[in-house]
């Protein structure tokens, strides 16, 4: 060889690859992942819209309910996209195409996804008349600080499909691994079944918990009353005993006293979680942790797909 | 009176005996199968053993982890307390683990029915009563294996001489002749392991392809055709020196890649994507990074062009013919202006007028200085446009080997058939079809290169009649009968090749310029 010939190196690969992908975006109807994300928001809106960031079981339910919308969208938007095209990408690469060029304009064209993502959900939720706290933890502003916690969850969603996406071979595998990972997230999330032991360990591991908990925190969901107690004591306003109802005696005090209000916060306060304490530290450990996992992902990916050359025929 | 009796106190017995039983019945049958006996004593192992003699080697693999992780799992549940969490999930995977070897171990019986013929449905029982099927295949003398398939594990085909050929065929290379433009393959083995073993793909191919040919690479399935080219073009390397006009493909992969064009068989596009999209990416990743814009478009443009495509680059690649698709395929690899072009099966979904056109083009390409080897399955339609047929043949140890390597016209005689087909179908094994005459001519191929290269005067242009197989002479037989088109064919042939060889003496002159 008399003389080396230079060619495209990574950085002008991601450029080739970021092209090919929105091409792809307009002719393969990977739009149709927009309209659908709206969808799926509206009707978790529709459900647990109205009690959001009022009350404890509320704020819970309804971030719950959003973290869930993040981390379908998440999973959705790439779980098919490296495997349906694996004998491609082997081509390429034996053509001179660095997988790390593929991987980074994958990630840049799904943090445009997820970003795309996250407004039409805080759109849908000002549709559905959400109102949001105005002050933010991070930022001045709440909406601020709660879009990049929701874009945050969804990309570290969608990292993670990606890798699992450059890991299996083909798209039935994708589909059919892909339910377990959902059904891990949302069971070792730590909001809704309460895990202790080996198992609350676990939720260290999931998108679920650290995006729960950065919502929950950023909401001060520590501070909002709670009315489970109060709702329960108010079915058992019939109960007599020896001929009174002390119950009924109590919540009628209560509220000709005008301190249901009172009554609320205090019932609150004993529900309060340390996990979900208001500050901005505790936000920025939640963010830290899932870029951590989206990165980690995104190394998983490279490595996994790295080895694309070894895919029998 | 119902009496309840407690024969729990059997089970530990029922279970030692049934393994023993279980470990002497595959003793006996492994032995059978002319493996060592003595394998059955290894747990988990000895299931891979007996797949291997009955074909299901990665069943055998699967049998055999499940077993070594079951024993784990079981001496884990000993050790732990009763109380311990983690016991809950030991006994889970336990669970996991008797499913996967149930299913393992089902799929090897389904094999050691077929070897020693008896109905398929008998493998049903080794689920409930291994150890009594174990024994009864073992030990039963009227049950006795049909067949045993088994990857001879030497790499060396019984009947050919091996070490002769190794002795006389120059296995490297020497400067002089890597330094020569064209195509030098000296490839000694190309092995794999497969389970654990290594097993010999491909061995002994030596070839040397000038600039300017056209080859049609022949062999049956599994042949090693698509081994070899992948082997020639670097992407799973092999033992082997492969220089292309004077450079090693293998120690200079980085920029030797650029100058091979390799088509797979299958339209590796995305078929969502534009036409022009796709060419121009080609282009980018394929080109050096100085080309320009104008230029790049140029290049596209020409290579469309020479592939009939001029001006019909607009548009979704779904929405093109299966000729347009394999013809977009084949230019995206063009673009770079390789020295070697291979291509995988290019006329496959093709119908004949189209893939003759293609061909054609590919003759074209090769008549510019460059290198063309395909693939494919329906040679006799296009034979008269090449110079040179390469002829791969399974062994008998399952080992891809040459069988033979020169022009169209040489390979008739060497093979005694008047087509191409007929050729794949003398080497291709007897359970495809074919007359199982690999060894034969892989023998005669080797002893002739031998006599060749030892200054003998027995070439393959001169191969003596007590050497041609007996049913030969195919195309001496009945000249009368031979059609005026086919005569016609076969001269434009003469004339084209002639012609080629013109033009191949041109392009050895130029050397590894590129057009």
């Amino acid at each position: 060889m008399s003389e080396t010939i230079r060619y495209r190196g990574r950085i002008a690969q991601i450029r080739i690859c970021l092209g090919k992908l929105l091409r792809m975006f307009l002719y393969q109807n990977d739009w149709k992942a927009l309209p659908m994300s709206a969808i799926i928001a509206g009707l978790v809106t529709f459900a647990v819209g109205n009690n959001i960031f009022k009350t404890q079981e509320g704020t819970m339910s309804g971030c719950f309910s959003l973290v869930c919308v993040c981390i379908w969208n998440g999973f959705f938007n790439s779980i098919q996209s490296v495997c349906r095209e694996r004998a491609i990408i082997k081509r390429e690469h034996r053509s001179g195409m660095h997988i790390t060029s593929y991987i980074a304009a994958h990630m840049i064209y799904q943090m445009l996804m997820c970003i795309a993502q996250t407004g039409i959900l805080l759109g849908i939720c000002a549709l559905a008349g959400v109102q949001y706290p105005e002050k933010g933890l991070i930022t001045q502003w709440f909406i601020v600080d709660f879009a990049v916690s929701m874009f945050l969850i969804t990309y570290t969603a969608d990292m993670i499909s990606l890798a699992i996406s450059c890991i299996v071979k083909n798209t039935t595998t994708a589909m059919t691994v892909m339910p377990f990972l959902l059904i891990f997230q949302l069971i070792f999330s730590g909001g809704l079944i309460y895990l202790e032991g080996p198992a609350e360990k676990l939720t260290d591991l999931t998108i679920a918990k650290w995006g729960l908990q950065d919502m929950c925190a950023l909401c001060n969901i520590n501070s909002q009353p709670n009315v489970t107690l109060w709702n329960t004591i108010w079915n058992f306003r019939e109960f007599e005993m020896g001929g009174i109802q002390p119950v009924k005696m109590f919540t009628d005090d209560i509220l000709k006293n005008n301190r249901l209000d009172e009554f609320l916060a205090k019932a609150g306060e004993y529900t309060q979680k340390e996990a979900y304490v208001s500050t901005a530290e505790n936000v920025l450990t939640c963010w830290g942790a899932m870029i951590m996992m989206a990165l980690l992902f995104a190394v998983i990916a490279i490595v996994s797909l790295e080895f694309v050359d070894q895919d029998s025929r | 009176m119902v009496m309840n009796m407690n024969l729990s106190w059997l089970e530990p017995y029922i279970t030692v005996i049934s393994q023993i039983a279980l470990t002497v019945g595959l003793w006996a049958l492994l032995k059978k199968c002319g493996n060592k006996g003595w394998y059955a004593l290894i747990p988990g192992f000895r299931w891979y053993a007996l797949s291997d003699c009955v074909g299901r080697e990665s069943s055998g693999t699967g049998a055999m982890v499940s077993e070594l992780v079951y024993l784990v799992q079981n001496v884990l549940a000993l050790i732990l307390p009763a109380e311990n969490p983690v016991l809950v999930l030991v006994l889970l995977g336990d669970l996991v683990c008797q499913i996967f070897m149930a299913v393992y171990i089902l799929r090897i019986a389904m094999g050691v029915c077929q070897v020693f013929n008896v109905k398929r449905y008998w493998s049903a029982l080794w689920l409930f009563i291994p150890a009594i099927m174990a024994c009864w295949f073992g030990f039963n003398r009227k049950k006795q294996p049909i067949y045993i398939d088994r990857y001879n594990d030497d790499g060396v085909l019984a009947g050919t001489r091996p070490a002769q050929l190794d002795e006389i065929i120059a296995s490297r290379i020497s400067e002089e002749d890597a330094a020569r433009p064209g195509l030098h393959i000296r490839l000694r083995e190309r092995t794999a392991m497969v389970q654990f073993k290594k097993r010999y793909l491909l061995k002994d191919v030596h070839l040397d392809i000038p600039n300017g040919s056209l080859v049609l690479l022949l062999g049956g399935s599994g042949a090693g055709k698509t081994t070899l080219v992948n082997a020639i073009n670097g992407y799973e390397k092999a033992d082997a020196d492969i220089y292309l006009n004077g450079s090693n493909i293998y120690e200079n992969y980085d920029q030797m890649k650029y100058r091979i064009g390799f088509v797979p068989q299958q339209d590796l596009l995305r078929m969502n994507d534009s036409v022009n999209g796709t060419l121009n990416d080609a282009a980018l990743l394929r080109l050096p990074s100085d080309t320009s814009r104008a230029e790049r478009r140029k290049i596209i443009d020409d290579v469309m062009e020479t592939l009939g495509m001029a001006g019909r680059t607009s548009g979704l690649v779904a929405k093109k013919s299966g000729g347009q698709k394999k013809r977009i395929s084949i230019g995206m690899e063009l673009i770079s202006d390789p020295d070697l072009f291979i291509l995988d099966e290019p006329d496959s979904g093709l119908d004949g007028v189209i893939a003759r056109e293609l061909f054609e083009k590919l003759r074209r390409i090769a008549d510019n200085g460059k290198i063309v080897i395909a693939i494919t399955h329906t040679p006799d339609r296009v034979a008269d446009l090449f110079d040179k047929v390469i002829v791969l043949a399974r062994d008998s140890g399952r080992c891809g080997r040459l069988a033979f390597y020169g022009s169209p016209d040489e390979a008739r005689e060497f093979f005694g058939r008047d087509t191409m087909e007929r050729i794949v179908m003398c080497v291709n094994r007897e359970e495809e079809g074919g007359e199982g005459r690999a060894d034969e001519f892989i023998n005669r191929y080797a002893a002739m290169i031998n006599r060749k290269n030892a200054g003998s005067e027995e070439t393959a242009e001169t191969v003596t009649p007590e050497e041609k197989p007996e049913d030969t002479k195919e195309t001496e037989k009945k000249p009368a009968e031979k059609t005026k088109t086919e005569k016609g064919k076969k001269q434009s042939g003469k004339n084209s090749s002639q012609k080629n060889k013109k033009k191949k003496k041109k392009n050895q002159k130029k050397g590894g310029s590129r057009s």
